[in-house]
């Protein structure tokens, strides 16, 4: 039975799935049931659930990226196939803000930013090293939003975790996507730094007038930030409304198993 | 674990652990009876080798004072020597360019990986001084065969070299690129490269340095270089003029591999 909160009727959506499911090679149980989820432009959205209910596969399906799987998807208007990846004009549309960052480690921070230009720059002209005006300042722009504009210059393995995932979230920035998708992006970060990359991330997605779609394990600690919460199980939509309407017996039934154990990150 | 199934456990615990122990002792054996046999059927006399000391004091005596008469002719072989080390390295590094990215599994199907990782084992399979005759033999002497032979040699060990690090990439900062709206040469650049790079700058400068060592021997079977001079003044017993020969052949030997520690250390 699938919760609902106050969420309305949508103007228009970046997001819109309908009888969508996914099931891995040799598994039986679908990863994905989906019957149908709308996602609002501009909105910041909070996906939760236990591990390995689905949120990544759906962030993964959303960024064009999984395979075989069945149903409608359309992202930023645009119908995704199951066969084939989108083209190159429309993947530097959507950003995805990876968990374990995804940062080239001996490259500097500078050019891992400008690395997120790689989707919209002339491919012959990047091969040699060489990225237009254009590309240089959204890359300068990103840099100057997530505060990482002083070490521009240092390798990315001689940074913290913090720093990395600014650097992570910089050169998502500087893709100008009209839709982020970060997946477990506080995953790696102190209690402190999870706020300041919340705030960070919702700043920047509105600036730019982005759709937002996080999953996290921490929904306590996130719902000052999202306009909604998805909550997932089995690959199905078990809850989907505001904030407000996520009390402590949602989330425990979210993340409870059966021996009665919370298994939210922010209960241990 | 269950104490039951602790129990039941043990003696499967044991009898793997026997039957590893066993697989120690015969393979220990099998190696014992390698050498002994090595050393039987090899005819090795002690009282010959004890005798030879006399007469390899002989020749070392002979070889005080050094004939630096033949200093320039010895000095152009050596650069003729180092101009088929460094052109056989240019080759190799060409064709293992090609094959390393063939072999390598997590970027090419493996239907073609894997017979270019059999051409490479089969290439490593053949004698240096073999195809040297045979690049003679197609191509006269001079240094051209012996360019030849070390570019082909070289391959089956490089490429394998450049294979392995290709297949020891963290995929995930290339799936990053891909998601960015990156083409397959960006990622290459991008993604790729930065990880490899130091890897294939020192597998290729260890390669060089080889090049070298085995370039030197190549005259004797008339493919160029200062083996010819070796092989002339020992046969006529100029071992003056081979200490001549072996003093530059050192100092340059050494020349190059400081060289490459420095840029070794650089990269570092």
């Amino acid at each position: 039975m699938v919760l609902l909160g106050s969420v309305g009727l949508m103007a228009s959506s970046a997001v819109l799935l309908e009888n969508l499911t996914h099931r891995y090679a040799g598994e039986i149980r679908p990863v994905l049931v989906i019957d149908k989820l709308e996602i609002e432009e501009g909105s910041f959205v909070a996906l939760i659930g236990a591990s390995g209910v689905g949120k990544s596969t759906l962030l993964r399906l959303l960024d064009g990226r999984l395979r075989g799987w069945k149903g409608r998807a359309s992202v930023l208007g645009h119908a995704l196939s199951a066969r084939t990846a989108p083209p190159r004009s429309r993947r530097s549309e959507i950003g995805y803000v990876f968990q374990e960052f995804a940062l080239v480690e001996s490259a500097s921070v500078r050019q891992n930013v400008l690395n997120g230009r790689l989707g919209s720059t002339h491919s012959g002209w990047s091969l040699i090293g060489r990225f237009s005006d254009v590309d240089q300042s959204a890359a300068e722009q990103a840099m100057r939003d997530v505060g990482i504009t002083k070490f521009a210059e240092r390798r990315v393995d001689r940074l913290s975790g913090g720093q990395r995932q600014r650097v992570a979230i910089a050169r998502v920035l500087a893709q100008e996507p009209k839709l982020i998708l970060a997946d477990e992006p506080l995953s790696n970060l102190d209690p402190v730094n999870s706020k300041i990359i919340l705030e960070l991330l919702r700043e920047c997605a509105a600036n730019r007038g982005a759709t937002l779609i996080a999953t996290s394990h921490q929904p306590r600690l996130i719902a000052p930030f999202v306009d909604r919460f998805i909550a997932l199980d089995g690959g199905s939509i078990t809850f989907d409304g505001v904030p407000s309407a996520v009390d402590e017996g949602l989330l425990a039934s979210i993340y409870n198993d059966d021996d009665g154990k919370d298994h939210s990150e922010a209960a241990e | 674990m269950t104490i039951e199934h602790a129990t039941k456990s043990s003696p499967k615990r044991l009898s793997r652990e026997r039957e590893h122990a066993w697989g120690v002792f015969s393979v220990s054996i099998a190696l014992a009876l390698l050498v002994v046999w090595s050393w039987i059927e090899s005819d090795i006399n002690i009282d010959r080798l004890a005798a030879s000391g006399v007469r390899i004091g002989d020749f070392l005596s002979r070889m005080v004072p050094p004939d630096l008469t033949v200093l320039p002719v010895v000095i152009e072989a050596s650069a003729e020597t180092l101009r088929i080390a460094v052109l056989g390295t240019v080759g190799c590094i060409f064709f293992s360019v090609i094959l390393g990215l063939l072999a390598a599994s997590t970027i090419t199907p493996r239907f073609v990986s894997m017979p270019v990782t059999w051409l490479l084992a089969t290439i490593r399979g053949i004698p240096l001084i073999l195809v040297a005759m045979l690049m003679v033999g197609a191509v006269g002497l001079g240094p051209l065969p012996g360019i030849l032979a070390i570019a082909f040699h070289a391959t089956g060990m490089l490429a394998k070299f450049y294979a392995e690090s290709i297949e020891g990439v963290d995929q995930e900062p290339v799936d990053a690129l891909e998601s960015a709206g990156a083409t397959f040469l960006q990622r290459m650049r991008y993604g790729v490269w930065p990880q490899i790079a130091p890897d294939v700058v020192r597998d290729t400068l260890f390669r060089f340095e080889m090049n070298l060592r085995e370039s030197l021997i190549l005259g004797v079977v008339g493919a160029g270089g200062i083996g010819f001079y070796i092989q002339m003044y020992v046969r006529a017993f100029q071992y003056e003029k081979v200490s001549t020969l072996t003093i530059v052949v050192v100092f340059f030997v050494v020349m190059i591999e400081l060289g490459n520690n420095l840029i070794r250390r650089f990269l570092r």
